[in-house]
């Protein structure tokens, strides 16, 4: 089911997401709700739970055919994720459905091993760089209360998304 | 509600940021956008601010007379009118640097005027010491559809070619996440 993106300042997005603790049916319907609405925009290549309002941690996410992807494992959902390791660091510019309007630079690690379980509870690892990787940090940003705005770079790197009115 | 333009400029100091929105939210003013920076030394602020139909330029002035003389700072309000289109456009950034020397922004500025190319924010710093002072200018710029990329980049080359300095510029495209 598609779910409406919740937007700044819903305290949602500001709490620090919980962790699944029983695989099942609840995880499989969250994690269709957050493919169906992945998919709904067009425009994003993820979403975590706590933007379609639910504070667990988890987050879909799908690259595929991105200009900027090296490593890309297609679409998947991925439940208590946590990062294993990261290396190197990029600055890159940043958008976010449950942000209007703004864009920043963000620092990422440019590769990360992420491990984590699937909506069956079975676990998975992901080892990603570039895009991919960049996509995976801001969304394990979103399970820890974090939007880009708490990370850009430097005050003056936020940007109007598209020119000024 | 109607939206007002105000501009502050004077010595940098701690205090100029909280002086002058009090008096704005002492007369229900709302702060829309605003730009507040140091610029050589001093502190400038511009501020789109939305206040009360009955609040008119001149009532801001006098209200900011007060704090304006305590903070030294020099306060103009206009009336301001959105009337400007958004344009839509692919996001760039152009960087600029080299020796300082007069005429840097307008021949890079004429150069994207030309090319239909809209500026959507741009600063310019004047690093180094003063024994060798560096010029360096970093701009946001909108091109439109029917412009190349490509063709922009070579005429800005051109551009820094014939100054001596350096330009280089890269696709801003923000990733939506």
């Amino acid at each position: 089911m598609i779910r409406p993106v919740v937007m700044i300042p819903d305290p949602v997005l500001s709490t620090p997401a919980s962790s699944v603790t029983e695989f099942g049916s609840a995880t499989l319907a969250l994690a269709e709700d957050l493919l169906d609405t992945m998919r709904a925009s067009s425009h994003s290549v993820g979403i975590a739970a706590p933007q379609i309002g639910v504070g667990l941690r988890a987050f879909a996410l799908d690259i595929t055919g991105h200009k900027k992807a090296q490593s890309c494992h297609g679409e998947f959902v991925l439940f208590n994720p946590e990062v294993v390791t990261g290396h190197g660091k990029d600055v890159g510019r940043e958008g976010c459905m449950s942000v209007p309007d703004l864009t920043g630079d963000v620092a990422r690690y440019t590769s990360v091993v992420v491990r984590g379980f699937t909506p069956d509870g079975d676990e998975r690892v992901i080892d990603a760089d570039a895009f991919e990787a960049r996509a995976l940090q801001h969304e394990l940003d979103h399970l820890e209360g974090k939007v880009f705005l708490d990370r850009v770079v430097a005050h003056d790197r936020v940007f109007q998304r598209k020119v000024y009115r | 509600m109607h939206e007002l333009a105000i501009t502050a400029i004077g010595a940098d100091r701690p205090g100029v940021v909280a002086g002058v929105t009090g008096v704005l939210a002492d007369l229900e003013g709302n702060l829309e956008d605003t730009s507040m920076t140091i610029l050589g030394g001093r502190f400038a602020m511009v501020l789109i601010v939305a206040v009360p139909d009955e609040v008119g330029p001149d009532e801001v002035l006098g209200a900011m007379a007060g704090p304006a003389a305590a903070l030294g700072l020099d306060v103009a309000v206009h009336p301001s009118d959105t009337t400007s289109e958004a344009q839509e456009g692919d996001a760039w950034s152009v960087s600029v640097y080299g020796a300082d020397r007069p005429g840097i922004v307008n021949r890079f500025a004429q150069v994207l005027a030309d090319h239909e190319v809209n500026i959507t924010d741009l600063t310019t710093r004047v690093i180094g010491g003063p024994d060798r002072p560096i010029y360096a200018m970093l701009l946001d710029v909108s091109l439109p559809a029917s412009v190349s990329a490509e063709t922009v980049r070579a005429a800005l080359g051109t551009a820094a070619t014939e100054l001596g300095v350096e330009c280089s510029m890269n696709a801003a495209d923000a990733d939506i996440l």
